[in-house]
């Protein structure tokens, strides 16, 4: 399957685990791939995404495009050009 | 000429304010880790300056930071304590960073919730866990305090390398002797608050827990259920609450050039965390805890707020600097060993913790 880049928006508390930035490429043909490259790029996110068991931090969302990853049954879905992953807290109140 | 570096650890970052000696300017820089929760901020001298960060969030967990520029620029520990999968506990917040040996500049320690330490034999690159401690016979029967179950303290003999003290609420002190292999519980004396089903000696809440560098047979503790002395390493506990018209309260600190000299920061009782009457105070004893004065000089009559355990520090210089931060985000400092007051004019987020370091 064809490996493609794309954009992964990071948020600000975030931009030291990732050199400063606050986007990133990664190179990767699914969803899946995406993310697990994602954490070989960058190691210092995984702590911060995941917890020691592998499940990802309750108020942690990652957004495949405007899909929350937790909504869909799979992430084994081929990425194009133009998607996206953004890295958000689901976080409300005062 | 010497400068005051004082570190300050708050809810939104870390903020830094230094000094020359005569303590009376002060000029900040921050916030810091913008953002983060920022606990124990630790400066390690023993070599170059290795700055070490507690930090934390609510929605990514916990980490250790470092900065080799005093608090200017930090990286995150790549390899930064952590538990199995299959540990008792799971990493939920990093407490404190304590300094090893003088001879051994790359040993490092830190405290971790829920409750266990790990030891760093590489400048903090890599941490191991010491599972003589988090897998401790009693570990199924400790219970957390409000603010987590936490070793919160660390500390060493400044002689025998081997012997090693942790303070973790609200279970209560242990003691190794065999440099963090196997640990002791240590609470004879004190009250025990949360006991075990079958470890009866367990669920003391202690607050903070403090050494006396020069006779270290000595350690002080600021617990849940009053102020409290040992004599033989941690053996026995015994009250030393004389002069003191509440004993509840967080921070302990001892003056290094005499230890004899403790302070404390008192507040009603555990049901009303603020001080008694609004009247925030500042209790000295310069007698080894045999006696205690209430010293307000310039503190406010009406502050209803707290100071957490790792948010009080002394300083080494003649007449000691003694500091402190409250939950309200104010920092009180004394230029003269208490006895007068100041406000620094900055307001910060909720104080997590200050220490403070001179660099030559």
């Amino acid at each position: 399957m064809e490996k493609i880049n794309i954009i992964v928006f990071i948020p600000s508390l975030l931009e030291r685990s990732v050199g400063g930035k606050r986007e990133v490429n990664v190179r990767a043909s699914t969803v899946q791939g995406a993310i697990a490259q994602l954490l070989i790029d960058y190691p210092l996110l995984k702590p911060h995404l995941y917890e020691a068991n592998g499940a990802l931090r309750e108020h942690v969302l990652i957004f495949y495009n405007s899909d929350n990853i937790r909504w869909l049954d799979s992430l084994d879905i081929p990425l194009r050009h133009g998607d996206t992953l953004t890295v958000l807290q689901a976080v409300s109140g005062g | 000429m010497s400068k005051v570096l004082l570190a300050i650890g708050t809810e939104k970052g870390a903020f830094f304010l230094t000094s020359d000696q005569k303590r009376e300017h002060w000029e900040i820089m921050g916030p810091q880790l913008r953002g983060w929760k920022v606990g124990h901020v630790m400066l390690d001298q023993r070599s170059a300056p290795k700055m070490f960060a507690c930090t934390g969030s609510y929605v990514y967990g916990p980490t250790l930071n470092v900065s080799d520029d005093f608090g200017k620029t930090w990286r995150q520990i790549e390899n930064g304590p952590a538990y199995a999968d299959d540990a008792p506990g799971k990493l939920t917040a990093t407490w404190c960073v304590a300094a090893g040996h003088a001879d051994e500049p790359e040993t490092f320690y830190a405290g971790v919730a829920d409750a266990g330490i790990f030891v760093s034999r590489d400048g903090g690159q890599h941490w191991r866990e010491l599972k003589g401690l988090s897998e401790h016979p009693t570990r199924a029967e400790w219970s957390p305090g409000l603010g987590g179950l936490c070793c919160h303290t660390i500390l060493q003999h400044p002689g025998n390398k081997k012997r090693l003290w942790v303070a973790i609420s609200a279970v209560g002190v242990f003691r190794s002797d065999d440099g963090g292999g196997t640990w002791q519980v240590k609470n004879e004396g004190l009250t025990i608050i949360i006991e075990g089903k079958t470890h009866k000696n367990i669920g003391s809440c202690v607050h903070r827990l403090v050494l006396d560098q020069q006779n270290p047979d000595h350690l002080y503790q600021q617990n849940h259920r009053g102020v409290f002395r040992s004599r033989n390493g941690g053996d026995s506990w015994e009250r030393i609450e004389n002069g003191l018209a509440t004993n509840f309260g967080f921070p302990m600190v001892m003056d290094s050039r005499d230890s004899k000299t403790l302070f404390i920061v008192p507040q009603e009782s555990d049901e009303f965390r603020f001080p008694k009457d609004g009247r925030l105070s500042v209790c000295r004893s310069t007698d080894g805890g045999d006696s205690w004065q209430t010293l307000r000089n310039g503190l406010p009559d009406h502050a209803y707020t707290g100071v957490m355990r790792q948010a009080m520090a002394v300083d080494s210089l003649d007449d000691c600097g003694v500091y402190f931060g409250a939950s309200g985000g104010q920092v009180y400092y004394s230029r003269n060993n208490g006895e007068n007051w100041q406000t620094m004019p900055f307001l910060l987020p909720r104080i997590n913790s200050v220490s403070v370091s001179i660099l030559d």
